[in-house]
């Protein structure tokens, strides 16, 4: 961006309160590194609007509905044949107005609508003031401001700087009222520039805790970081101060007690002065042992510790068991991405995280990143971008896509994208808007299920050729309501049969200082937490290929938050049947056909296995019956019996003979016995089949399937894990 | 010196799609790949085994993944299912000591194995795109396939750190090696779909929609053919495609067909299946 960003901010007013506010906003302006120019709307032509680039309105109302004494004119040019195209103006409008009028604040709402059908883009709604003006317009001008910040030289709206645009003009204020104006570019900015330094702290008895820091350390330089692994014996509590980035690993030991090689830093900690690590970010692993009565004491009193001593939490606390690789693999991973949402000057962008999450997902080869990762940059070069868009009108029932081929920054969000394209393309292009992490803006792209505001151009599909080819698509599994926006009630409706709600149990409570509270684990704690934390139902919802095809499925979201509320220990029994009965029933995990194109999406190893649990779960509750049962019980049966699993076998024990006759008439069996499209079907074999006599009972026939080599070894594997085949 | 690999040929191979694993053979042969049959293997599973007792299905792989070490091989098949499945239990035994040694314990037990986790799981579409190159395969070919041609991946194996050097999303492989063997790849949306083949027999309905949808999509968009890189959908897609039809009104004829076959041809094997396939384009469809 530009040190200088011009900003027109126009006042139509009649008895000055417009021209206060308009006078306000341009003396504010320059806190976002906007350098505004404050015009009466008589001071103005209408030709001097079309080459700007961010327009700011104020406007009173006069009369019935009429437009300001000021404002006439220009108004009246406004509307003349040939007025100039508003197509790449950013604008917004502050109306003011008299709610004892009919025609309440109506030049405000002309103004409005005059710039949108003149191809203008709203960055910010419209706000109507009523008399007591006086608070809303303050946080028009202050949100408005923010977003014209945000608008760079070619006068895109880059709503991912937003947060850091607001973030540097609130600094200004705080502590920097006589800095340089223009700052904010620098500040929006997080790269591996400037003090990346972290350090990761242990206090280790056994050596988990140490092992755990450096496989952490290792993991941070995919986030860009520079991590020093500190033993908590003989450091230097003092020098922490000076350090941005935190994080301690502790296990605790005995009864509670500190481990031994931390004991001594303890003691300092304990002693030292309040605000000592202000500015410092921190998180905790805790380590321990739920079998002691105090289980991980030492890491739960370095979090405090911390935090009186005036350091900033970034992630709470995650407090392990015995069996902690899984848990603190994801703790390590929120904390390190937060960590390297840190700028060199300490700042945490929390707005970053996901991105930088992203970033990791989209480029590493598996949870350990051993691919190179790069914290992303706000800024890459432009690129060749082919983007292809799912239309569909409702009014004519028709499909189609529209294509654009065009060259686009790097690291633009696909939001803009989107914005862009309706804004100078075409504006009947409707998605649904919002902020970077609303989750009702999801879409599809390249058959990823992603939030637009959240992913860059560059990491949204693979660069060949210089390029990038993406397709844009409505989340499947939902209606179309136009284009890219899909209806989600139907999720609503179906979350709503489901009666999410929580009926807990009457039990006995931990007994605090502060009363009798409920508990659990935290371990157990952790776990549902993490089925629990989605942050796009919708998402979630799509990721399943069944939803698209099973109206009647609850689909994975609903089903995931169900089976975490059947686990949760707090759970009242009839509560807990009540959700088992949902779980069990056709609609239900047994819907679900696939779970592999779930583990595919976002978070997906985690619902994936969730909804794997849930299903071993129902299988066992049903007794295996039905063909959902029958087909995993005979499945495990025939590769027991022969180390293969057994087609012929299977389709007869599932289908049963009305099945088998089903196939008959409608194709299938000819198709299998003559290998129809495909080229080398066994026909002898597949006829064998269908004819052989149905399998006895607690008998495995092996007419079509000859065992393989040392085939007693898969019977002793089946016999040791489960003796129920 | 030829590239050897523990050979896994799918589950179905040896059944519903026997042609997987007969043009396999001289497809490897053509390639340069040594297949060492892992002798013994069982069947993966195929995420089924797993919904009755995740550890069962970990145990078994965890056996066919000792046999690979002991051969001091990695793993190869030709069925994108086969191999989502063997590395997602890799990935997970790989990343839980404690788990692996669990089921270590289970299998000196009963087998006398022990797993260390020195192996690993590829496709064959990977083999040949990152380890063969596509340089050679086109010098290979003897018959072009000049068929407008819909490559289907399948959910199971598009999976981050289990498509070799492919995109999980936006993977293009297939595609390029149908260009290089001759025929022309078809641009279509359904290609990472799910066909619901883990439950075929019990959420039929759902299955045949998800087949017809994926069938439909291929000829939409002018496809003569698909060629599937999974062997349980390549039988889904086929044996289903006239009762998917019936039951959602879409138009499904299409010859589906599996890689290792349609290679095997352009690299000049079964040339009288290729003729019958030939006739297949030509006569199915509408």
């Amino acid at each position: 961006m530009s040190a200088v960003r011009p900003l027109l901010v126009l006042f139509g007013s009649q008895s000055g309160n417009a021209e206060d506010i308009a006078s306000k906003v341009g003396k504010e302006a320059s806190k976002y590194g906007l350098e505004a120019k404050v015009k009466g709307m008589d001071e103005i032509q209408i030709s001097d609007l079309a080459g700007q680039k961010r327009i700011m309105i104020c406007c009173s109302t006069w009369g019935e509905g009429e437009q300001p004494d000021n404002a006439e004119d220009l108004w009246t040019s406004a509307n003349a044949e040939g007025s100039p195209s508003m197509v790449g103006v950013n604008f917004s409008v502050l109306s003011l107005g008299d709610s004892s009028y009919d025609l309440f604040c109506e030049s405000g709402k002309e103004w409005d609508s005059w710039f949108e059908s003149k191809g203008g883009f709203r960055i910010n709604q419209r706000v109507d003031c009523d008399v007591d003006y006086e608070a809303p317009a303050k946080q028009w001008m202050d949100e408005t401001l923010a977003k014209m910040g945000a608008v760079d030289d070619s006068g895109v709206f880059q709503e991912s700087l937003v947060g850091d645009v607001k973030n540097h003009a609130t600094g200004n204020v705080a502590s920097k009222a006589e800095s340089e104006p223009k700052t904010s570019d620098a500040a929006v900015e997080i790269s591996t520039d400037g003090d990346r330094s972290m350090v990761i702290l242990f206090g280790s008895q056994s050596g988990n805790a140490e092992g755990l820091a450096a496989k952490f350390a290792k993991q941070s330089t995919d986030y860009g970081l520079d991590t020093e692994v500190a033993d908590m014996d003989g450091f230097d509590l003092s020098s922490l101060s000076s350090k941005k980035r935190v994080l301690i690993i502790c296990s605790t030991w005995g009864e509670g007690e500190q481990p031994d090689n931390a004991e001594e830093l303890w003691k300092k900690a304990v002693s030292a002065s309040p605000g000592l690590l202000t500015g410092v970010n921190f998180s905790v692993l805790a380590l321990g042992d739920t079998s002691y009565e105090l289980f991980c004491e030492s890491g739960k009193e370095w979090d405090k510790k911390f935090e009186e001593l005036g350091a900033t939490r970034l992630v709470d606390r995650v407090d392990c068991d015995v069996d902690f690789d899984k848990i603190s693999q994801v703790w390590a991973e929120d904390a390190l991405a937060s960590m390297a949402a840190v700028d060199g000057q300490g700042i945490f962008h929390e707005e970053m995280v996901q991105a930088i999450k992203e970033s990791m997902t989209s480029d590493s080869t598996g949870v350990s990143g051993e691919d190179g990762f790069i914290v992303p940059d706000l800024k890459s070069e432009s690129l060749d971008a082919e983007i292809s868009i799912f239309r569909y009108d409702p009014s004519s029932s028709t499909t189609g896509k529209d294509t654009w081929i065009c060259s686009l920054p790097g690291h633009m969000s696909i939001l803009e994208i989107l914005r862009i394209l309706k804004n100078t393309q075409d504006g009947s292009l409707t998605y649904r808007d919002g902020a970077v992490d609303d989750p009702t803006t999801a879409i599809t792209i390249n058959g990823r299920h992603v939030l637009p505001g959240n992913l860059r151009l560059d990491k949204a599909a693979p660069i060949r050729d210089g390029g990038v080819s993406i397709r844009i698509e409505p989340l499947n599994g939902f209606e179309v309501i136009r284009d890219l926006v899909v209806d989600h009630w139907a999720l609503e409706t179906k979350r709503e049969a489901s009666k999410p709600w929580m009926v807990s149990a009457t039990r006995k409570g931990l007994s605090t200082p502060q009363g009798a509270i409920g508990s659990m684990a935290p371990l157990v704690a952790s776990r549902l937490h993490s089925i629990t934390d989605i942050h796009s139902y919708p998402i979630l919802h799509s990721s399943s290929d069944a939803t698209t095809h099973s109206e009647e499925y609850f689909g994975p979201s609903i089903i995931s938050h169900a089976w975490a509320r059947r686990n949760d220990p707090r759970i009242s029994p009839i509560k807990k049947k009540e959700i088992e009965s949902l779980l069990d029933s056709p609609n239900g995990i047994k819907a679900e056909t696939d779970l592999s194109s779930i583990r595919r999406q976002g978070k997906g190893t985690i619902i994936h296995d969730a909804l794997l649990n849930c299903k071993t779960s129902t299988l066992a509750r049903t007794g295996y019956n039905g063909r959902h049962g029958k087909h995993v019980w005979w499945y495990a049966v025939t590769v027991k019996s022969s180390g293969r699993v057994n087609d012929s076998v299977l389709y007869r024990q599932v289908l049963g003979p009305i099945g088998l006759i089903g196939n008959l008439f409608t194709g299938v069996t000819a198709r299998m016995v003559l290998g129809f499209t495909r080229t080398g079907g066994k026909m002898i074999n597949d006829i064998l089949a269908l004819i052989a006599p149905p399998a006895g009972i607690g008998k495995m026939p092996r007419q079509f399937n000859s065992s393989i080599k040392n085939h007693h070894e898969v019977i002793a594997i089946f016999n040791e894990m489960d003796g129920r085949f | 010196m030829p590239l050897n690999y523990a050979y896994h040929p799918g589950n179905t191979a040896h059944s519903g799609s026997p042609e997987v694993a007969e043009s396999m053979v001289p497809l490897a042969k053509s390639l340069g790949i040594k297949l060492t049959n892992l002798e013994g293997a069982t069947s993966c599973g195929a995420g089924i085994i797993r919904q009755a007792n995740r550890k069962l299905q970990l145990a078994l792989n965890a056996r066919i993944f000792a046999q690979a070490e002991s051969l001091g091989l990695e793993i190869m098949t030709p069925c994108a299912a086969t191999a989502g499945n063997l590395s997602e239990d890799l990935f997970e035994l790989k990343s839980d000591p404690n788990l692996l040694a669990e089921i270590n314990d289970v299998l000196n037990k009963t087998c006398g194995m022990q797993f260390q986790g020195e192996t690993s799981v590829n496709h064959l579409l990977h083999v040949i795109v990152d380890e063969i190159g596509l340089d050679k395969v086109k010098s290979l070919v003897v018959n072009p396939v000049d068929f407008r041609v819909a490559s289907y991946y399948g959910p199971n194996m598009q999976q981050i750190g289990f498509c070799g050097g492919d995109d999980v999303y936006d993977p293009n492989y297939m595609e390029q090696l149908i260009t290089t063997l001759g025929g022309e790849s078809v641009n279509w949306d359904s290609r990472m779909q799910s066909v619901g083949a883990p439950s075929l027999l019990s959420e039929e309905p759902t299955v045949l929609k998800l087949s017809a949808s994926v069938l439909n999509d291929a000829k939409s968009e002018g496809a003569q053919l698909i060629v599937s890189a999974c062997n349980l959908s390549h039988s889904v897609l086929d044996i289903y495609q006239g009762k998917a039809s019936q039951r959602t009104g879409l138009r499904t004829n299409i010859p589906v067909v599996h890689l290792c076959e349609i290679m095997s041809f352009a690299l000049g094997h079964h040339n009288t299946r290729f003729a019958q396939l030939r006739t297949r384009v030509m006569v199915i469809g509408d």
